[in-house]
């Protein structure tokens, strides 16, 4: 490791501390305007300051980490998750910047913050190490394509945090009738999906700093086009204890936690491979952890998590949150079509000699974009405005997740066709 | 223009029924390059052992058994001598036997015609070009050509027994 | 619906007007009084809306609607979605029974997804079907609003009517205190700094109409239009001539024609480099991470006898270059991209030595290519007649030489040797030139029996000296040669319709319509987009006349609650 690339890690940590202080300052400016002896406007001003401060802080951090990196590491480093998911991190705060200068409202930092940590969190979770690219990599469009299709998922991004500030700040609890509870319901089950993404990010640190591991081993047998059968051994080795064994695979080696010395069940049979097996188990700890640290939360605060924070967002017109969910929408569109679908379709010319071979990870590009469209047509042209456009807000952003992280989760770990 | 709004309308009415017809019809007839019975045997121009050019059409008017065939194949070997048989049966009454080498080199060709005493003429083709024309997919096949060019059948495979190849050309002298 | 379409204002309106064309009244109105009017085209008739539809209005106004154009895209998202459930079967090189793969694969589930079609759903009738109908809808929707809308807004009245101020989004109601006429040349001072167009009422100039960035209206349609000529362009590949696509594998040294073409290609040299391991990082180290793969590729065109089936093509080579997967031969709209590659030893040529065992000497070397090797060779005194070649030398089951397959996996040899000291017939010798023991043990047992025979004295041996006389390829490089005329016209659809999006979206159409009725002053403001940024420009402009207002006191909508 060179000492760029130890700069460059350093710079990491900063930016991230500085945005989790960043979050502390909104979080501070959001909810301390009802302390005691003081003026609501100025505490909110003066907190929210702080807030932007720090946060445009650790974006200078994160911006000396993305280039001592490229640097040290001789490629732009977009080229695997840990370095994408970083990068759309730092994307969106630069998203964030920009619509804050437009509107200065102090409250899209307290929920676009915490959105850039977790990003940025989850990017560790990959390994971290540079890599030297493979030569279909290796193309100058690739990395145009991939920062401008970030940026423009960024300002998406940015969209959601709005619109749920926007979900959050319109609910409305004295409502009982059905569509009041249905809103109620909704909007806290999207705060609790959130949680559980912290949950999943609480339970991989906590065990990887334990140095938790356990091994399995899986044999296969197939048949290929060729008609010849073959055994293929595959081993997998768990970060997280084996609630669930990969399919008719056997264990290697295993830390007992709390009394689990075997894996309590195995994954079903049409989950091919053994990352499979891993991924669910991922999945059921993430809803495990995420469930448990939702209750405690519920707990302390004996009301719903929306009901906690709703009141403090009275101070912000909910006109204002949906134009500034629209807005960052309607600057990201041109972005995402020029990063997304039209530079990856000149990449694709490039390496793979066909502009479009609907590949689901460029069917799901394509479904953002159509998702997106479809977003902009009701709002111009139906006017959906208000709740129904945060709503689809909400959900577009779900689809570009999905797209950057599910396809490769999912779609290709099903069936381990991808050999992630 | 409101007085072209209809003809504009059905203008461009037209042009969806037709591109769009277009379209899907595509999705509808997937692309086939395999060769059926019925239809007319694909032109070729090829050189024999000795140098000598034959196209498909001087071979027009008589029946015609088209045989492609490679040293490296088995059955290839194995079919050669019953088609020699039949060829030399039936020549006097105007039968065309032709086989057509896989793209082998001129020599091995040449050597295996002589040691298997195949008097019949060999087309040599070239880069596997006629062989891609006729749509092939397994080795040995033979197309059975009626006098007007028409295929009346294709062998897949082998090796053909003599009295398969006798029923499948006395199909041919069949009106 | 259609009722009255005559204004009060006296205009006579087209049927289906929603504000009228002159004064901007609403006509049709199913909002409360007091809530913002829908601004849409400018309130005016869409062209299809018409009193007595016939099938061809129904057939144009179902692909004019946008709420259709909405479903179409949602359905086609959804079918979208359906179709990465599993691999497609485009996605496989070689599929001979897709439904058989799909059962045994993905099991009950792949077998229903292969049955209902979805294993092909991006060919399939209903998916391309949804395509051409959102192609059409593009195409009606956006004419039947986008002339209209050009008529609205090039034939505009500088004095609305109070109930189309007051009901804007933007909304601003004061008295004066200053002489009204002064206060509004000030006031349109201001908007010309602003960058906007003014229009002040000629009559007594009392009313007035600013606008700026019109031509951002016109983003959308521009769009549209490249979506059109895109759609058009990916149709258009469907044409046979138009579009190639085509694998030819090749050796190192190995030259061959692109089927259906008059071009050749040769493979000069490939190259396949392995990142070392101190070039990656401690995970990766031990594994074999490519670094570059690269073809050493020569285009030819056949200028003459290219069909001749006598004559060797004449070729003429027109373009050289190091295909990498990144970068394709490109020449004349023929497109040759680095595909695959695999290690398979093959021979191009050897220089053997013709070796006389009874007294050493050998003679030659002489050169024995592979492929199309020629008939008679000299070495020393003597003379060597091919006499039959073996590209993959195999036995059959009556033990005869044969050859397994047309590719020289290992060739074989014969040779008939005449010269000084030899019977007149000559003696016949086979010669393997792959090195291996196996292949030693062959050619000596096969010389052996041809001894027996009394083909031969076994006076004669082949003997390669060093490896400077063997030229052999280690590779297979598979290149994919493509043909796709209509990149030029995708690329330009593309181009057309990100022009279309920045206009449409990094600008917005503002407009500022004001009348003063006495000392009374009415203003009302409209934009597409961003009325955030609209209120602030108008708060402005009034400042510096002298009118202090913040601009979230223009927010017609906050007002209202």
């Amino acid at each position: 490791m060179n000492d760029w690339l130890n700069f460059s890690s350093n710079a990491f940590i900063a930016a991230f501390f500085l945005y989790c202080a960043a979050f502390i300052g909104y979080a501070i400016a959001v909810a301390g305007k009802r302390w005691s002896n003081r003026d609501p406007e100025g505490h909110a001003k003066r907190w929210g300051r702080i807030g932007f401060a720090l946060a445009a802080l650790g974006w200078l951090a994160h911006l000396a980490f993305f280039f001592t990196r490229w640097k040290g590491g001789g490629h732009i480093p977009t080229s695997n998750m840990y370095e994408f998911m970083t990068f759309l991190g730092m994307a969106i705060m630069f998203a964030f910047i920009i619509v804050y200068l437009i509107y200065r409202k102090v409250l899209l930092g307290a929920f676009a913050v915490p959105l850039v940590i977790i990003i940025i969190a989850y990017a560790s979770v990959f390994p971290s190490e540079v890599q030297p690219l493979i030569p279909a990599l290796n193309s100058i469009w690739l990395k145009i394509h991939v920062t401008t299709a970030a940026l423009g998922e960024a300002f998406f991004a940015v969209g959601f945090a709005a619109a749920l500030v926007h979900l959050i700040r319109v609910v409305d609890y004295s409502r009982t009738d059905k569509a009041g509870r249905r809103a109620q319901f909704w909007t806290e089950f999207m705060l609790v999906v959130i949680v559980v993404v912290i949950g999943f990010l609480v339970s991989v640190f906590g065990f990887r700093a334990a140095g938790y591991e356990a091994q399995f081993r899986q044999e296969t047998f197939r048949i290929d086009l060729q008609g010849q059968g073959e055994t293929i051994v595959q081993t997998v080795e768990y970060g997280l204890p084996p609630i669930v064994a990969p399919y008719n695979s056997e264990k290697l080696s295993m830390d007992p936690f709390l009394g689990l010395k075997e894996p309590l069940f195995e994954a079903p049979s049409w989950m091919n491979g053994v990352n499979a097996g891993r991924k669910l188990n991922t999945i059921i700890w993430s809803l495990i952890s995420g469930l448990i640290l939702y209750g405690i939360m519920r707990l302390i605060a004996r009301k719903p998590l929306a009901a906690v924070i709703h009141p403090h967002l009275d101070g912000i017109d909910p006109d204002d949150l949906d134009e500034i969910s629209y807005r960052a929408i309607a600057i990201g569109f041109p972005v995402f079509t020029l990063g997304a679908l039209i530079f990856a379709m000149i990449w694709a010319q490039i390496a793979w000699s066909r502009f479009w071979g609907w590949d689901p990870k460029e069917v799901w590009a394509l479904i953002t974009w159509l998702f997106y469209s479809a977003y902009l047509h009701l709002r111009l042209s139906r006017g959906w405005q208000g709740t129904r456009s945060a709503w689809l807000a909400v959900v577009g952003f779900i689809i570009v997740l999905f797209t950057l992280i599910g396809v490769n989760l999912v779609i290709a770990g099903l069936h381990s066709y991808a050999g992630v | 223009m409101k007085r072209y709004r209809k003809p504009i309308q059905y203008i461009i009415l037209a042009f969806v029924v037709l591109i769009g017809g277009y379209a899907i019809g595509q999705s509808f007839f997937k692309k086939s390059t395999v060769l059926k019975a019925g239809e007319a045997a694909p032109e070729f121009t090829l050189a024999d052992l000795s140098g000598q050019t034959h196209r498909l059409d001087d071979y027009k008017g008589k029946p015609l058994v088209l045989n492609f065939w490679g040293t490296f194949c088995p059955p290839c070997r194995d079919e050669m001598p019953d088609l020699q048989r039949i060829y030399e049966k039936w020549q006097g009454q105007g039968l065309q036997v032709v086989g057509i080498n896989l793209s082998e080199d001129r020599i091995s060709v040449r050597s295996f015609a002589k040691s298997y005493g195949v008097n019949f003429p060999i087309l040599l083709d070239k880069n596997r070009k006629i062989e891609r024309l006729y749509g092939l997919k397994e080795y040995p096949t033979t197309f059975f050509i009626r006098p007007d060019g028409t295929i009346q059948e294709i062998a897949v495979g082998g090796p053909m027994s003599e009295s398969f190849i006798e029923q499948r050309v006395e199909r041919l002298f069949q009106p | 619906m259609f009722q009255n379409t005559k204004c009060e204002c006296g205009h006579q309106n087209p049927t289906g007007t929603v504000l009228c064309e002159a004064c901007g009244n609403p006509l049709v109105d199913d909002l409360p009084p007091d809530s913002p009017l829908e601004m849409r085209y400018d309130g005016a008739a869409r062209r299809s809306q018409k009193q007595n539809p016939d099938l061809i209005d129904r057939v144009w106004n179902f692909f004019s609607s946008v709420k259709v154009a909405v479903w179409l895209i949602v359905i086609t998202l959804i079918g979208a979605a359906l179709g990465t459930i599993y691999p497609q079967e485009s996605s496989f090189v070689n599929l001979d029974d897709p439904a058989q793969y799909y059962k045994d694969t993905y099991g009950t589930w792949g077998m229903i997804y292969h049955f209902l079609g979805l294993s092909r759903t991006y060919e399939s009738w209903w998916f391309i079907g949804l395509l051409v109908m959102i192609g059409t809808s593009l195409v009606i929707c956006s004419l039947d609003r986008v002339l209209p809308l050009y008529k609205a807004l090039s034939k505009q009245q500088v004095r609305k009517h109070l109930n189309f101020l007051r009901r804007q989004q933007t909304v601003y109601e004061t008295t004066l205190q200053t002489e009204p006429a002064e206060w509004v040349e000030k006031f349109a001072r201001e908007l010309k700094r602003k960058r906007y167009r003014v229009w002040i009422d000629r009559k007594d100039g009392m009313a007035l109409l600013a606008e700026k960035n019109r031509f951002s209206r016109w983003g959308p349609y521009i769009n549209h239009i490249g979506l059109i000529v895109f759609l058009l362009a990916v149709l258009a590949r469907a044409v046979p001539a138009w579009h190639m696509d085509k694998y030819v594998s090749l050796d190192e040294g190995q030259i061959k024609q692109i089927p259906d073409t008059p071009y050749y290609v040769k493979n000069e040299k490939f190259t396949v480099e392995f990142y070392s391991d101190d070039e990656l990082p401690e995970r990766l180290k031990g594994t074999l991470r490519p670094k570059l793969y690269e073809t050493k590729a020569t285009l030819y065109t056949c200028t003459a006898d290219c069909d001749d089936p006598v004559k060797d093509p004449v070729l003429v080579p027109v373009k050289q270059h190091n295909i990498q997967v990144n970068s394709p031969l490109s020449y004349k709209g023929l497109k040759l991209y680095q595909y695959n590659y695999e290690e398979r030893i093959r021979l191009i040529s050897v220089k053997p030595m013709l070796v006389d065992k009874t007294n050493n000497r050998s003679y030659g070397p002489f050169e024995l290519p592979m492929t199309d090797p020629p008939l008679t060779y000299k070495a020393g005194p003597y003379t060597l007649k091919l006499s039959d070649v073996y590209p993959d030398f195999g036995l059959d089951e009556q033990n005869r030489p044969m050859t397994k397959s047309r590719d020289p996996n290992n060739p074989a040899f014969v040779f008939v040797v005449t010269g000084p000291g030899l019977a007149a017939g000559g003696e016949m010798y086979i010669y393997f030139p792959m090195p291996s023991a196996e292949n030693k043990k062959l050619q000596d047992q096969l010389n052996e029996s041809f001894r027996k025979l009394g083909s031969n004295s076994g006076r004669f041996a082949f003997e390669v000296n060093g490896m400077e006389n063997v030229s052999f390829s280690q590779y297979t490089s598979t290149l994919n040669v493509r043909v796709d005329r209509a990149m030029p016209y995708i690329w330009v659809g593309a181009a057309i319709s990100m022009i279309g999006l920045v206009m449409g979206f990094y600008w917005q159409h503002r407009r500022i319509w004001l009348r003063i009725d006495g000392r009374a002053l009415t203003l009302g403001a409209h934009t597409n987009k961003n009325t955030y940024g609209i209120r602030a420009e108008v708060a402005a402009a009034l400042g510096r006349t002298g009118i202090a207002v913040e601009p979230k006191a223009l927010d017609n909508r906050r007002n209202k609650r």
